[in-house]
């Protein structure tokens, strides 16, 4: 997204901060990980950062960096080629298949391309997350409503995704990733196909989620957001881990602007 | 997990996947409706021989060993003892003239005959036997030398009816129904298979966004193969409907009395019939199971 001339929000719309709980056990570890691709390319090499729960992490870096590897390391589409990744304390490398599910559903997932179904409405679109997790779950109209209530789209239940704008969409899809009422929270680019007004939008509403209790990573390219925001960043170049900031912006001080 | 709303879940994706994708499903039908018309044509086929085979066998283990007149009913219960004591021999009973004589009007028809030859002063003909079942028919010829030696029997030869052709070529036939059942069976089978696998791979390549979110979301591998598995088995078990109906439809026309075409009977029909949808079921499911792996694999 290029750097927008329109009226950022003023700092005093940022959510309010949500302390981290350093002195708990970590929620996310990153021990000395690499990933190097079946066909060779070596997505990140010997990362190593920690995360506290409640904590609210930027993750930057420029295209190619190795940030939407981080996310699929934590989800476990992939696996670690070195090193180790726990979350809350479970070795992913060890989880077997079989508890896969509830891993991820301890998470909730969004993408920069939504991931709706067109031919399912709002609200069968969150109602989906729960009738094939949990199917015949008690109130699912309730918790359905609940969740498009959080993110202001309690009007919209019966719209089909393609008459919504994109921020709006990419609410359903917060939504639909907090029906199981995560303790982690992944986005990989929530704002990238999303003007600045809808993108900021969206990082509020990350806030929010962090502000109620989850912990939130972001991987981003947006450099205004990052930079309004003031909260921990980790700059990612070329698969390495350069820099690790508690109230960071997308560039280190001093370093030209691009 | 609560069982009624996961399978109405199944139920409504697998019937969803079969009328969305109806041109495949229609092809995986075919093929599998032909795969179990062959296997269930070679069985009732098979069955017949089967039954050609048990009969001649049956006549052939039955050996008569004819008396001489002369002898007394002991030794003739003597003779009868020892012979039921062989091994080779299953049963052994004793039939006197005049029961030969009824046997041999009542079924030869030679009630006359023998009544003018009684009257005329000729006496019955007919020797006393003891007929012998024999557990199996290759113990006839050693039975046969065996109590050709002894004096109290009737002169000649003892035979059976037994006809030495009829028994391999009728083993001939039924390899060759049972090979040929089988390799039919086998070819289109892997063809139903091949086909069935790519339906439900289509269904499944159709549906990827939905897997790629049932998985993020935290669904088991179960909950998402279900209703492919399903579709597979609804596909496999309408084709055995159909070749069933098929089969039973030529059944009926080509039967008589009451049994159908060659001489099968209702319970081997119903038989043959649960057998196809069960091999529908299976082989539906396990194409069902092949096509889906892939999308599984992450
Ligand atoms: N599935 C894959 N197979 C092979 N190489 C991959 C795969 N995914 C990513 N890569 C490579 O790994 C490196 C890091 O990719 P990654 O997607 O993590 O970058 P990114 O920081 O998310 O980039 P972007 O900002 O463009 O999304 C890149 O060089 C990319 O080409
Ligand atoms: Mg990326």
């Amino acid at each position: 997204m290029s750097i927008s001339t329109s009226p950022a929000p003023p700092r005093s719309q940022v959510a309010e901060t949500t302390r981290p709980a350093r002195h708990e056990p970590p929620i996310i570890v990153f021990q000395n990980v690499s990933k190097t691709y079946p066909n060779g390319a070596a997505a990140i090499r010997d990362v190593s950062f920690t995360i506290p729960p409640r904590d609210f992490v930027f993750v930057v870096g420029a295209s190619g960096a190795g940030k939407s590897t981080i996310i699929r390391l934590l989800i476990r589409e992939e696996t670690a080629t070195k090193g180790h990744v726990l979350v809350e304390g479970q070795d992913l490398a060890r989880l077997r298949r079989r508890h896969l599910p509830r891993l991820r559903r301890k998470m909730g997932i969004v993408f920069q391309d939504f991931k709706l179904l067109p031919n399912l409405t709002v609200a069968q679109n969150v109602a989906f997350a729960i009738q094939v997790t949990d199917p015949g779950r008690s109130h699912l109209k309730e918790k359905v409503g609940e969740a498009l209530y959080i993110v202001g789209l309690e009007d919209k239940l019966n719209t089909f995704p393609t008459e919504l704008s994109g921020g709006e969409q990419q609410r359903v899809a917060i939504a639909r990733a907090l029906v199981h009422r995560p303790r982690i929270f992944l986005a990989d680019e929530p704002t990238g196909n999303l003007d600045p007004d809808a993108g900021w939008g969206i990082v509020q509403l990350l806030l929010q989620i962090n502000h109620r209790g989850a912990t939130v990573v972001m991987a981003t390219h947006n450099r205004e957001v990052v930079d309004l925001c003031r909260r921990r960043v980790l700059a990612m170049e070329g698969g390495g881990l350069i820099r690790d900031e508690q109230e960071g912006q997308y560039l280190k001080e001093g370093e030209a602007n691009l | 997990m609560n069982p009624i709303p996961a399978l109405r879940f199944v139920v409504r994706v697998a019937l969803q996947n079969i009328v969305r994708n109806r041109g495949i499903a229609f092809a995986s039908l075919l093929t599998v409706t032909l795969t179990l018309l062959g296997a269930g044509a070679a069985v009732g086929v098979v069955f017949a021989l089967d039954k050609v085979l048990q009969q001649e066998e049956s006549q052939a283990s039955v050996l008569k060993v004819f008396m001489a007149d002369h002898i007394s009913y002991a030794s003739a219960l003597n003779l009868e003892h020892s012979l039921a004591s062989e091994p080779s021999v299953q049963a052994a009973s004793f039939e006197n003239k005049d029961q030969a004589a009824a046997q041999a009007s009542s079924t030869l028809g030679l009630g006359g005959a023998l009544h003018i030859l009684e009257t005329s002063g000729g006496g019955n003909p007919l020797p006393a036997s003891i007929n012998l079942h024999l557990k199996n028919i290759a113990a006839v010829t050693a039975i046969n030398n065996q109590v050709s030696t002894s004096d109290l029997l009737f002169p000649g030869p003892h035979q059976t009816d037994y006809n030495k052709d009829v028994i391999p070529r009728v083993e001939h036939y039924i390899l060759a129904a049972q090979l040929g059942g089988a390799i039919l069976v086998a070819v289109v089978g892997a063809v139903a298979l091949v086909i069935i696998t790519i339906s439900v791979r289509t269904a499944a390549f159709v549906r990827r966004q939905e897997i790629e979110i049932m998985k993020l979301v935290g669904a088991t591998d179960w909950f998402v193969r279900w209703p492919f598995i399903l579709e597979g088995m609804i596909l496999g078990v309408i084709s055995a409907l159909l070749a069933s109906g098929v089969l039973l439809g030529v059944g009926v026309a080509f039967g008589s009395g009451g049994s159908l075409a060659l001489g099968v009977g209702v319970r081997l029909a119903v038989l043959i019939s649960l057998g196809l949808i069960l091999g529908g079921a299976v082989l539906g499911s396990f194409g069902s199971l092949v096509g889906i792996r892939r999308s599984l694999a992450t």
